[in-house]
């Protein structure tokens, strides 16, 4: 299943590449700033990461690495 | 076959160099402090430190250190002795006991604006556990970057050595996770984000102290040595108006030891003035159990496997917190964050922390500078 929803993601996602350009360069200033970011403080991202690696079975989901350590 | 397609990769990464688009590497340094403490007598002070020096245009060196300061990490023991008690931290020595992990990490980045190339590796050790790693990361821009394709990789080669002598039937705990993501600008204030993760551990994946005490019965706790996992994700932000946005998440989580997860997550963000931003986050977690985990009390010499530990178990956590970010002039950023994280209640809680519910306070301050 999970494997069907990424190929299907990621052919709608490169297959009609002409229809993805929304947004012209000159439109972007928005997405610069730290409010528009999916983690707006990086150290918070990388601290959290960790907390729940260690407080919860799941992992997965963000492409950050996180190393391994003897709390787990 | 393997060899050609290495030295055509090798042969990319050096056409790599000779385009000269755009990129935003640039010098800096930043230092922090991180924080956890929670009612189970468990306090990690972390200080950070990080280092990013261009070593040309398109090239840049990334070197970061964090140091876990744990304090009183000694556990509190079940109160009920006659049924699953008695369990200390991975990490901790006996009593009340320091224990200090040193987590450093390099990277090498390349950047020519529409192709992100990072190389890096880890390396950590404290007390009983040394965790060695390397990852790696491409992530393609596409349709004047309004979509980004990225795929990054990670293989842990981990090793136990328990401060007190036991002979583990493996030393080891090695992880890979490959990760697939896509980013996508929708219009001008909106943007989706899409990833799936494949991880896998093998090796001693349960703690070499914790260990089951009922009746006649006394056993390290043991899990299966293999698990795969897999993990999918949804993100997105949209800007409400001109000072105010939104960034939402959700996490699908499965395993073969048959835990499953949902994570959401909400956070608004709001421009107060032109150098502050503050805001507030929510987020619920909820997962099953393992398909191992018995109830408190009822193992069996006949059992293959024991857990103890409640993340085998069913529980909910939430946690609620409010980000700071500071602009000062020059580029340099001071950023904060208070979260606080509750667990619901259940009896595998109950008997190792002696607690309804685990419930701990989380920061972090961090100060960067381009120089």
């Amino acid at each position: 299943m999970v494997k069907y929803i990424l190929i299907g993601s990621l052919l709608f996602l490169t297959a009609c590449s002409d229809k993805l350009v929304r947004v012209m360069p000159y439109e972007k200033e928005y997405f610069a700033q730290d409010k528009m970011s999916l983690s707006p403080i990086a150290e918070r991202a990388e601290q959290e990461g960790h907390v729940y690696l260690i407080r919860e079975a799941s992992a997965g989901g963000e492409s950050a690495f996180q190393g391994g350590c003897g709390c787990r | 076959m393997q060899i050609k397609q290495f030295m055509l990769f090798v042969l990319s990464l050096a056409l790599l160099e000779v385009t000269s688009l755009a990129s935003d590497l640039k010098d800096k340094m930043s230092f922090g402090i991180n924080t956890y403490n929670d009612n189970a007598d468990v306090q990690v002070y972390s200080p950070t430190f990080a280092l990013y020096k261009k070593l040309s245009s398109q090239w840049l060196l990334g070197v970061k250190m964090r140091i876990d300061a744990v304090t009183a990490a000694s556990i509190k023991n079940g109160s009920n002795a006659t049924h699953v008690d008695a369990v200390t931290a991975a990490s901790a020595k006996e009593s009340v006991a320091d224990d200090v992990r040193y987590a450093p990490t390099a990277m090498l980045t390349y950047d020519d604006g529409d192709n992100l190339v990072t190389f890096g590796s880890y390396y950590s050790t404290e007390n009983d556990y040394t965790g060695v790693a390397a990852f790696a990361s491409y992530v393609r821009q596409l349709n004047q970057q309004n979509t980004a394709l990225g795929v990054s990789a990670s293989q842990s080669f981990d090793k136990w050595s328990p401060v007190f002598k036991r002979a583990l039937p493996k030393d080891n705990r090695n992880e890979t996770k490959i990760d697939f993501s896509a980013n996508q600008l929708i219009t001008p204030e909106f943007s989706m984000s899409a990833v799936y993760s494949y991880m896998y551990s093998e090796g001693f994946l349960s703690s070499p102290y914790h260990f089951i005490l009922q009746d006649s019965l006394a056993k390290f706790e043991n899990y299966p040595d293999k698990r795969t996992g897999h993990a999918f994700a949804l993100k997105g932000v949209y800007l409400l108006d001109k000072d105010d946005s939104v960034n939402f998440s959700y996490r699908y989580y499965m395993d073969d030891w048959d835990i499953k997860s949902h994570t959401s997550s909400v956070e608004f963000m709001r421009d107060f003035t032109h150098d502050f931003t503050s805001g507030l986050r929510l987020r619920y977690y909820t997962q099953t159990g393992s398909n191992f985990v018995k109830p408190v009390g009822t193992y069996g010499v006949s059992d293959q496997y024991f857990a103890v530990d409640y993340r085998m178990s069913a529980f909910d956590s939430y946690t609620i917190g409010v980000p700071f970010i500071y602009r000062m002039k020059g580029g340099d950023k001071l950023t904060a964050s208070i979260d606080y994280y509750k667990t619901s209640s259940n009896e595998y809680l109950k008997n190792w922390y002696d607690v309804g519910s685990l419930q701990s306070v989380f920061t972090t301050l961090t100060y960067e500078f381009a120089y």
